[in-house]
């Protein structure tokens, strides 16, 4: 569901009150000395938390599992980053330089009870600004049962709290050493919508085949995507109090790759719709969204490149309140894209570029019609971003790394609603925002 | 000026392409005596009949097939990403990569889909650790001798 929060943050919606400087200065509102205070600590806190576990971890040298048992494993990784930029802040709407304001702390066990039947739990916490605070959540916790038919044929059932199937890196989307930069590619991997796309609870049935042609595997999977993360902030994003509540939703990938996996094809699709109950008498909105991925990616021994393609119908209804001055209503055709190629020029080092670009509606890419139809409110480049990345990435050890990477960027598109600054009456101010910035980033990760 | 007649133009081309196929016919097959090296070990009366198939070897270090013909567990042993024996065994007998294996590996733990093989830091520890685990699989260097364990040949 890459798309819900977009067009949202573009209407004239309503935020959490944050007092930033320049809007205190402007408006005359007395700066709240305690938040700040508290934001600090909790900062200080959480970087403590990251350098401790990564002091206690980062001695064994191997990527070594805790094992209990035969059967029992405990995995877990801990990544913190620091953004610099030059126009709109990542994560925080006030542009401190430099932020740490994100923060990922994992832990997960997995116990095969029986050859066939395996226990998996992952709790995360994870903080991005007042998006995500940092308090610790189920990420998935599921029963798998799968069934090796013969030595090519694998059939099985995921129930519980379960990864949505969605394009090549959503499985592992919190895990710093498993993602290609610090952020993923936001075109596909929408920071806003991550609540959604992230796990579900439901149901997945899966099979595999190998043969010397590949290997193909299909997964579908049943259930009601998450919502959490987006109710605690509902006000700030739809403009009124209420509640977000997924309906039954369907994701399916078909997933082949050569024998020696340096050739891989992903073709995602998704219907996924979502219910926000109004407090106020008013018709229930519906927010409609079916996204079409297509992913590939080549290997070798020192390079590997990646591109995923998204051609999305986004369609938002009955999102407005009697009496709204602006109908916040949409229907989208999206397109989204991006071209990746990562360096392994020594097993430890890696050098990768991307090209990533973002037009939430095919119909309008420079944004015009839907700048006209906000009256203002949404500037055109808030409708559209392209984004250069060039980054640099080091493996100390196998369980530590760390990683630099420099972004420009033209469009806020996918500026996370926590980076925009809130204006007058506390309603996000879009034409507060950048439309050209640097984005600077630098992060630390270990994991077991 | 210096008349080349056909033959000695032949001849010329014959010892351009030979210079040029040398070095690759070299480099295609001295890894391939690495790879006699390194075989694949299970530990004695595990279920399993050898020669294994490629395929059905490079499943399990993959993680995707996890139990024997007889429905019992594989229990996985690998060395570090970085030991040369395992980057031996992964790319001449496995045709992967090592960071391939790491990013499947990877995706199996932290999406809860499956779990990773044991790492182990030596190749004395690989040997003691597949002859006293039921089920086991590993790899060793090919002249191991110890009666706790089988060679599994790969057709």
């Amino acid at each position: 569901m890459t798309m819900l929060l977009f067009s949202l943050w573009n209407s004239p919606t309503v935020t959490l009150r944050r007092n930033h400087p320049s809007n205190c200065e402007q408006w005359n509102c007395p700066p709240a000395r305690k938040v700040h205070v508290c934001n600090f600590i909790s900062q200080v806190l959480a970087s403590k938390i990251v350098l401790i576990f990564c002091i206690s971890l980062s001695t064994p040298i191997n990527c070594k599992a805790i094992e209990l048992f035969d059967s029992v494993q405990i995995h877990g990784f801990a990544s913190q980053a620091m953004f610099l930029s030059s126009g709109n802040g990542m994560f925080t709407d006030n542009k401190s330089n430099p932020n740490f304001e994100f923060t990922e702390l994992g832990i997960n066990g997995s116990w095969y009870a029986t050859p066939n039947l395996r226990l998996s739990m992952q709790v995360l916490s994870r903080r991005a600004g007042r998006w995500d605070n940092g308090s610790p959540v189920i990420d998935f916790g599921l029963m798998d049962y799968s069934f090796n038919l013969d030595s090519t044929y694998r059939v099985g059932i995921r129930a519980g709290r379960v990864r949505q199937p969605y394009g090549l890196y959503n499985d592992t989307r919190d895990v710093a050493f498993t993602r290609p930069s610090i952020l993923l590619p936001q075109s596909i991997y929408l920071e806003g919508a991550r609540d959604l796309t992230i796990s579900g609870d439901g149901l997945i049935l899966y099979g595999e085949s190998t043969k010397p042609w590949g290997n193909l595997t299909l997964e579908l999977f049943g259930g009601y995507p998450r919502t959490e993360s987006i109710n605690n902030q509902f006000q700030a994003v739809f403009g009124y109090s209420g509640v977000l509540e997924s309906n039954p939703s369907f994701v399916g990938r078909f997933n082949y790759e050569t024998y020696n996996g340096r050739l891989r094809f992903a073709l995602t699709g998704a219907y996924t719709t979502a219910t926000a109950s109004k407090s106020v008498p008013s018709p229930n909105g519906l927010v409609t969204f079916a996204p079409m991925i297509f992913s590939a990616q080549y290997t070798t021994e020192k390079w590997t490149l990646t591109s995923e393609y998204d051609f999305d119908f986004f369609k938002g209804e009955n999102l407005g309140l009697p009496g709204f001055p602006i109908n916040p209503d949409f229907n989208y055709f999206g397109q989204k894209y991006y071209f990746q190629a990562a360096y392994r020029f020594n097993p430890q080092w890696e050098l990768m570029a991307r090209y990533d670009a973002m037009y939430p509606n095919s119909h309008d890419q420079s944004g015009y019609q839907a700048s006209i139809k906000s009256k203002g409110v949404s500037p055109d480049y808030s409708h559209y971003a392209k984004t250069m990345t060039v980054g640099l990435r080091w493996d100390i050890t196998s369980t530590m790394m760390i990683r630099a990477e420099y972004n420009y960027i033209n469009g806020t598109a996918w500026l996370p609603v926590q980076g925009v600054p809130t204006g007058v009456f506390g309603i996000s101010d879009n034409n507060q925002t950048s439309k050209y910035w640097d984005l600077f980033g630098l992060q630390v990760s270990i994991r077991f | 000026m210096k008349q080349i007649t056909n033959n000695q133009l032949s001849k010329r081309v014959e010892r351009c392409i030979v210079s040029l196929l040398l070095p690759l016919v070299l480099l295609t097959f001295s890894p391939m005596s690495a790879a006699e090296d390194v075989v694949a070990v299970v530990r004695k009366g595990t279920p399993v009949a050898t020669p294994i198939s490629r395929i059905a070897l490079s499943s399990i270090f993959s993680m995707r097939l996890t139990t024997w013909p007889d429905g019992s567990a594989i229990r996985v042993f690998v060395l570090p990403d970085d030991n040369q024996l395992h980057s031996i065994f992964s790319k001449q007998i496995l045709r992967l990569f090592p960071h391939q294996l790491r990013i499947a590996w990877d995706r199996l733990v932290y999406s809860g889909t499956g779990q990773a093989p044991v790492v182990l830091n030596s190749i004395d520890e690989m040997a003691t650790r597949i002859a006293n685990t039921p089920g086991a699989i590993g790899y060793l260097p090919k002249d191991t001798k110890d009666d706790n364990l089988a060679v599994l040949n790969v057709e």
